[in-house]
């Protein structure tokens, strides 16, 4: 068991949320010799990150944050380096497109990346075929995105955390932070039942849940939760290689995906929105089921793909609640009182950038300069582009 | 490849065959309303009153009663579909069920869930030796395939049940010759039982079947079952009252080549669970069960009633009488005209509640000893379709967790195909003797979609149009 809060318990940051992205922020301001505490209302990694399909990529991310993304999938790569029982593979990824008219989108997609220096091309099927032999649906052409890589998520999370316990950081579990704590206008640390935690520096990396702990401390941030789910098959042999994505179409945030790929335990998971997420109301406390519609669509596009895998037996469904923002970006840096950071909004995919919103976290608090634009992830950027 | 899917729109779904779902059935039926009964099994019957595959006559009292219920429950018109494997529920109270033939969807107006139980197995060293099962298995195997476990079985454990199989057993021609009760034999059972004139002749027949078993031992509780590529040999120890195994007087029982140990059932919540119904924990009732209006069989979801093992093991008894409760009620909320049901009910209710007193107090009585979680050793594997041991569950326990979910994402415990039913209370039971919570705050794996695994094309079929 983590430790517990009590009388005095005092750090010089408080980092709330276990997830993907307070492990990473964890570990980057501890390793930078700062006392962390990382506090979680629940099992650390078991909320939006474990059900995350975990690809670290940049094909068809967002052009604006190329650099950034670029920068990422380098120091994960170096993190399974140092820390290699992840399960990190770099196995490619793959976006297929069903017909010629979603070509232009995938050139356009090649053409941005190549200019960044990156390498994806297009295949048509019999190339596809060679990467992937049992992709044998119809499709008329596929990206080709050969550094992509995939995690295990539980066990990348894991590791993160160990890194940032090694750097002295204590984990405290199944404890949520109830409020922030304010003092002379600034934050002063956090409140939980067993007592606060003080600390002059507290960053929420909260997921979903940080729109309602910035509310405390009377700070209002456009984050809302989105359902997202995903489905799971019983273990098969190895057949599936790479990531297996749709194009990404037009249509920004509320475009629809699909994401195919079969983890180290044999299980092929898999998805497919085609109507893209919709926002749900309610909290993201109360996981509700997957629907219909969402079940169809992704067994129809599994087995559109791969029709060989029609009697393979579906083992597991779940759903969880991703934070999402008006542009799809995090927000990430200082909001409110003096001390307060946060670092949220994955969109759905923020395995891949968290070490980069932690590298912005710990330059913040450092007081250094960024390599990334900071203006891309700042929380008051819409309240800026409000008043303009 | 899956065929075509079928729809099905009732009145009221039932779902399992065995006595509680049987009696409601029946229940509804005769009250007017369209009932549809659905069922795992080659035949409805469930675990108690199971029937013989080939339509055999049936070889126990149990099996007699069941085919007695099962021709009632048609003669009321109850519309059965046996070999019906229920996976998917949605908050709009559809049922998705797979069969040999497709699948089918069920549009109830109400749901009856009587989906009983299964065994409590606890893991211990040798458990995973072939020869080694749960007296549940033994006992099914016996009245489908008219089989033994072996030639030289050894039951153990504790609770009545061991006693029923042990009675199958005798009847087979084969007796075990070894009875393993951690329970010390007392007075409390005997008061018990003299409390509860009505069970005196199932009980003198159970003795009857135990007296056929050579050795007999009470307070003593199996350590590990020893064998290389089966089970041939076991460790028993004795436990005192207040649940202590001692180690040291261990002895070795051997020439054996099957044991049967089991702690009970816990009742099957998986579709109570994916209802959103309401839940509690109560060891004596064999740990998490739905919770309904004892008078009604009511959950807390409208439209859903649960009847039987899943509102607490009490045995065959309360959950016919809680099956026909819940029939009842269901037809008079879905519009039957039940005047003049009120003093049936009345009366129902009461001799519910007298079943359920003698059923409680035997699963206080025979409640799993104290040092149960310690059975297991470090390398002892815990999660069998992951092949976690004990030691993996527990670091994660001492690394941040104390949640049978977090064992899960932490190890993969319970990931597996089973999906954590054999060992989630295992992992409860862990996690309380690691970390001091009790197995209730631990927590159990919530059930998600599909209940059982289902082939992809199966479960498009079913859900093809869509429709939310």
């Amino acid at each position: 068991m983590g430790m517990k809060p009590g009388a005095g318990m005092k750090a010089d940051a408080v980092v709330v949320g276990a997830g993907v992205v307070g492990a990473a922020v964890a570990r980057a301001l501890a390793v930078a010799g700062r006392r962390v505490v990382i506090i979680e209302q629940g099992v650390p990694g078991g909320a939006v990150s474990g059900a995350s399909l975990a690809c670290i990529g940049t094909h068809m991310m967002d052009e604006d944050e190329l650099p950034l993304l670029k920068w990422c999938c380098d120091e994960w790569a170096a993190f399974a380096e140092a820390a290699p029982d992840f399960e990190y593979s770099r196995c490619g990824q793959l976006r297929f497109l069903k017909q010629e008219s979603e070509r232009r989108s995938a050139d356009e997609w090649i053409g941005i990346e190549t200019a960044a220096g990156l390498s994806p091309t297009l295949l048509d099927p019999e190339a596809v075929r060679r990467i992937e032999p049992e992709l044998t649906g119809p499709i008329h052409a596929a990206t080709w995105s050969p550094n992509s890589a995939v995690v295990n998520p539980f066990l990348a999370v894991r590791r993160l955390l160990e890194a940032a316990q090694a750097a002295r950081a204590t984990l405290v579990s199944r404890n949520p932070a109830t409020a922030l704590r304010v003092v002379g206008g600034r934050i002063a640390g956090v409140e939980t039942a067993d007592g606060p935690i003080e600390a002059g520096i507290v960053v929420i990396a909260g997921g979903p849940w940080t729109a309602k702990l910035a509310a405390t401390a009377g700070v209002q941030l456009p984050i809302v939760p989105r359902k997202a789910q995903c489905l799971a098959t019983v273990s098969v042999p190895r057949s599936i290689r790479t990531v297996v994505g749709a194009c990404k179409a037009e249509g920004g945030v509320d475009a629809g995906y699909t994401q195919i790929q079969q983890a180290m335990s044999g299980q092929i998971l898999f998805n497919t929105v085609l109507e893209g997420g919709v926002t749900a109301a309610g909290s993201p406390d109360d996981i509700p089921e997957v629907d219909r519609a969402f079940i169809r669509d992704s067994i129809a596009t599994l087995l559109f793909l791969f029709p060989k895998f029609a009697e393979i037996d579906l083992l597991r469904s779940w759903v969880r609640y991703e934070a999402v923002t008006p542009d799809d970006r995090f927000l990430t840096g200082p909001a409110g009182p003096d001390g307060l950071f946060v670092a949220a909004g994955d969109g759905g995919t923020g395995f891949v950038r968290s070490l980069g919103m932690a590298r912005i976290i710990a330059d913040l608090v450092a007081g250094r300069e960024s390599p990334f634009r900071r203006d891309l992830y700042d929380p008051a950027r819409f309240d800026r582009r409000a008043a303009a | 490849m899956s065929g075509p899917m079928r729809r099905i729109e009732t009145d009221l779904l039932v779902v399992g065959g065995g006595p509680a779902g049987l009696e409601a059935a029946r229940a509804a039926a005769e009250a007017g309303i369209a009932v549809d009964l659905v069922d795992a099994g080659f035949r409805p019957g469930g675990q108690y009153w199971m029937q013989d595959p080939t339509g055999a006559a049936p070889l126990s009292v149990q099996g007699e009663e069941g085919a007695a219920a099962i021709a009632k429950s048609q003669a009321s018109g109850v519309a059965f579909h046996a070999g019906a494997e229920v996976f998917a529920a949605f908050p709009d109270r559809r049922v998705l069920a797979n069969t040999a033939d497709g699948p089918i969807e069920f549009v109830p107006r109400a749901i009856i869930v009587a989906t009983g139980a299964h065994d409590r197995a606890m893991p211990f060293p040798g458990w995973t030796l072939p020869g080694v099962m749960t007296p549940g298995a033994g006992q099914r195997l016996a009245k489908l395939g008219g089989a033994s476990a072996g030639e030289r079985v050894v039951l153990a454990g504790s609770g009545p049940f061991l006693l029923a199989v042990a009675e199958t057993l005798v009847k087979l021609g084969k007796p075990p010759v070894a009875l393993i009760e951690a329970r010390h034999t007392d007075l409390a059972i005997i008061a018990h039982l003299a409390r509860h004139p009505g069970r005196w002749r199932e009980a003198a027949r159970l003795l009857v079947a135990a007296r056929a078993i050579p050795e007999r031992r009470s307070g003593w509780i199996v350590t590990e079952a020893i064998g290389d590529e089966r089970v041939t040999a076991i460790r028993i120890a004795p436990v005192d009252r207040s649940g202590r195994i001692d180690r040291d007087r261990s002895e070795t029982i051997g020439g054996i080549d099957a044991l049967l140990v089991g702690w009970g059932f816990r009742p099957m919540i998986e579709l109570t669970a994916l209802l959103r119904c309401r839940h509690e924990h109560d060891p004596a009732l064999g740990g998490w069960h739905c919770i309904t209006d004892r008078a009604s069989g009511r959950t807390s979801v409208e439209g859903v009633y649960a009847a039987g093992e899943v509102t607490g093991i009490a045995g065959a008894v309360p959950a016919r009488l809680s099956g026909r409760l819940a029939g009842l009620s269901a037809a008079a909320d879905l519009g039957a005209d039940t005047a003049g049901d009120e003093s049936e009910r009345a009366s129902l209710g009461e001799q519910l509640a007298r079943a359920r007193a003698f059923s409680d107090g035997l699963g206080r009585l025979y409640a799993p000893p104290a040092d149960l979680a310690t059975l297991a050793q470090d390398d002892t594997i815990v999660c069998r379709c992951e092949e976690i041991t004990r030691a993996e569950i527990a670091s994660a326990f001492a690394a941040g967790t104390d949640a049978v979910a977090g064992a899960k994402i932490w190890t993969r415990a319970g990931m597996g195909r089973c999906q954590g039913r054999i060992c989630g209370a295992a992992i409860a039971d862990i996690a309380a003797a690691e970390t001091g919570i009790t197995p209730r705050e631990a927590g159990f794996n919530p059930p998600r979609i599909p209940l059982r695994p289902v082939p992809l094309s199966a479960v498009l079929e079913a859900t093809r149009d869509g429709q939310e």
